[in-house]
């Protein structure tokens, strides 16, 4: 475990106070943030390129917040690669060893399954300028990674790339990661990006550390209503307990004057009767029923009829806002392409949609 | 186009204004007594000392504004634009002036006491050498900072994290990358030396065989109205600042081919 905490610092007239946060070892940790948050700032200081002015950084059980960066055994890959122009492949990937006076055949033989990992053996006598931006990713995370460093931070190093590049690179960090097993610190504000590489993610914002957990933790299950809004979730609905509501096992949600009986693990925390709450409801997961067909008894609770009131095609997913009938809500429905197609569905059609209560997840508008 | 044309004109009308300058010295110039005032022994002690004296002043420059210029690039420090500005005083201020302000800083106190423990700038050699050094320090300065400015910190952070120090990481890497840079600054600022004139006649006079560089050898020629020699020595100084000049270009023109 790399433990942060109680970091402060500041930087101009920027401030983060008692920051707190544990890494994993051996996992892809992501710090997600949106921009401006302090991200990088977090970084430098793990590194030791900024004076922290409170906290205690542990790595490998020792207090590392004093030593200068080169002591740290923390490699860093910053978001423009910064591969030293003067020097050819070869030396920018050694250029860790030499540092660091790693010498043994062992050092040896990790740099060279690097090197055929990455797939950069034919550039190794080639400047950085020639290269093409893959390969200069490719290159600058086998310099990372030559000298075995105890953890590699990652400062939105594919921010700048297009997406079919970005989507390589990914890959390839996902399968040198499960290769190497190394423990990585990656800061990002790109959603999908920290879905897809985070093992483990922490979510900064304002200043402290929001929420943090595995991938589904955060995505499917947020604390907070400021967390649900940086992620961009829709169907954010406001309800409150209501008073029959809680035996321990269960909860009874009051929303558009209908009840919603949930599991009370769907919710953030206990709640007490009358408390004011969001009800979030995936997109993903609320079903168009079809005409005719017959509904089964666990769906009948929580059906809706409304209008379709526009169909958006976002390319891998159809994207659909239904407006239930008498409510002056809107419910956004995320249909697969193909249940869209086998349904017809068209903008002012009337529809009937279910909306399973596992599907539901309740955010206290006051989190405790 | 029209403005490019315009600006291409411009830059010709330069060229024609100081290639007349030269030209008008070499009508003037007889062509016969060249050699006689090139190996004449004093020409031959002017150029030997101005070289000398701005060699010695070019590297107390880089001494001392290579870690400055690094200090300006990569620190923000109390004070930081107050010194960034004060860099520029030499190129505002007159050299005569800067020549007049270090004479008499030596009539000072502090100015007696280093002359008293024998360390004579005033009408001595060190006090070329100052003069020079107060004329380019700056300059120097501000050229390095620029150069540094063009490197990223960042490659100076990575090649910490992979275990170089701080002084490491400035030799290995920011220093190959601003090496260009150095030797461009240094050839500049060593050719605005060697024709250092206004505050090195103040501080250490006009002697023969003893402050005597080539401008002060220019000044003493024209002074005692022996044009031929004035104009034998002018393109002297002018070889001599126009080689290292062209130096400087051809280094600009491999750092782009790179």
């Amino acid at each position: 475990m790399i433990q942060i905490s109680d970091l402060a610092l500041t930087a101009g007239n920027f401030r983060i106070d008692h920051l707190s946060l544990d890494l994993r070892e051996g996992v892809f940790n992501i710090l997600l943030g949106p921009t401006g948050v302090g991200k990088t700032l977090i970084l430098e200081s793990v590194m030791g390129l900024r004076q922290i002015q409170n906290g205690q950084i542990i790595l490998g059980g020792k207090e590392i917040q004093n030593l200068p960066p080169e002591k740290r055994g923390i490699a860093y890959l910053p978001q423009d690669l910064a591969l030293f122009p003067h020097l050819t492949v070869r030396e920018n990937l050694r250029y860790g060893l030499r540092a660091q006076k790693k010498a043994t055949l062992d050092d040896e033989n990790h740099l060279d399954r690097l090197i055929e990992a990455l797939k950069i053996r034919h550039l190794l006598e080639r400047y950085p300028q020639g290269l093409s931006g893959g390969e200069k990713q490719r290159v600058a995370l086998g310099r990372a990674l030559a000298p075995s460093p105890r953890l590699l931070l990652l400062d939105e190093p594919l921010a700048a790339l297009d997406p079919s590049l970005k989507n390589e690179i990914q890959q390839l960090l996902l399968s040198l990661h499960r290769s190497l097993g190394f423990t990585a610190l990656y800061v990002t504000h790109d959603l999908e990006e920290a879905y897809l590489l985070g093992d483990a993610i922490s979510l900064l914002i304002d200043g402290r550390i929001e929420q943090k957990g595995t991938r589904q933790e955060v995505f499917i299950r947020p604390k907070t209503a400021k967390v649900a809004r940086f992620l961009g979730l829709r169907n954010l609905f406001p309800g409150h307990v209501h008073p029959s509501s809680p035996d321990g096992k269960s909860i009874v949600i009051d929303l558009w004057g209908r009840e919603i009986l949930l599991p009370a693990e769907q919710a953030v925390r206990s709640l007490t009767a009358g408390e004011k709450v969001i009800l979030y409801l995936r997109p993903e997961e609320v079903l168009v029923l079809r005409e005719g067909k017959p509904v089964k008894e666990a769906l009948r609770r929580n059906i809706l009829e409304g209008g379709v009131s526009r169909i958006l095609d976002r390319g891998t997913y159809q994207w659909v806002l239904f407006r239930p009938a008498g409510l002056e809500v809107q419910l956004e429905i995320h249909l697969p392409n193909y249940v869209f197609r086998n349904l017809l569905l068209q903008e002012g059609q009337t529809i009937r949609v279910a909306m399973r209560k596992e599907s539901f997840w309740v955010i206290p508008q006051i989190s405790g | 186009m029209k403005i490019l044309r315009t600006s291409v004109l411009a830059a010709l009308l330069l060229f024609v204004f100081y290639a007349v300058l030269i030209f008008s010295l070499l009508t003037s110039f007889e062509g016969r007594g060249f050699w006689e005032v090139f190996l004449a022994s004093d020409t031959l002690f002017a150029i030997r000392l101005s070289l000398f004296a701005a060699t010695l002043a070019t590297l107390l420059a880089v001494a001392i504004g290579l870690p400055a210029a690094y200090a300006l690039s990569r620190k923000n420090f109390f004070g930081k634009k107050v010194v960034d500005t004060f860099l520029e005083l030499p190129m505002i201020m007159s050299p005569i002036a800067l020549g007049a302000a270090l004479l008499i800083f030596f009539n000072t106190r502090i100015g007696e006491t280093i002359q008293s423990r024998g360390l004579l700038f005033v009408f001595e050699f060190p006090g070329i050498v100052l003069a020079q050094f107060a004329t380019i320090a700056g300059l120097f300065t501000r050229l390095m900072k620029t150069a540094l400015d063009e490197i990223t910190p960042r490659y100076e952070a990575v090649a910490r994290s992979l275990g170089s120090s701080a002084w490491q990481a400035f030799w290995h890497i920011t220093f190959p990358l601003a090496f260009r840079g150095l030797v461009s600054a240094m050839i500049l600022c060593w050719a605005k030396a060697v024709g250092e004139f206004g505050a090195t006649v103040t501080l250490a006079g006009t002697m023969a065989f003893k402050t005597e560089t080539m401008p002060i050898a220019i000044f003493m020629a024209l002074a005692s109205a022996d044009i031929p020699k004035t104009i034998i020595l002018i393109l002297i100084l002018a070889g001599i600042g126009l080689t290292a000049l062209y130096a400087v270009r051809l280094l600009d023109k491999r750092t782009q081919v790179l």
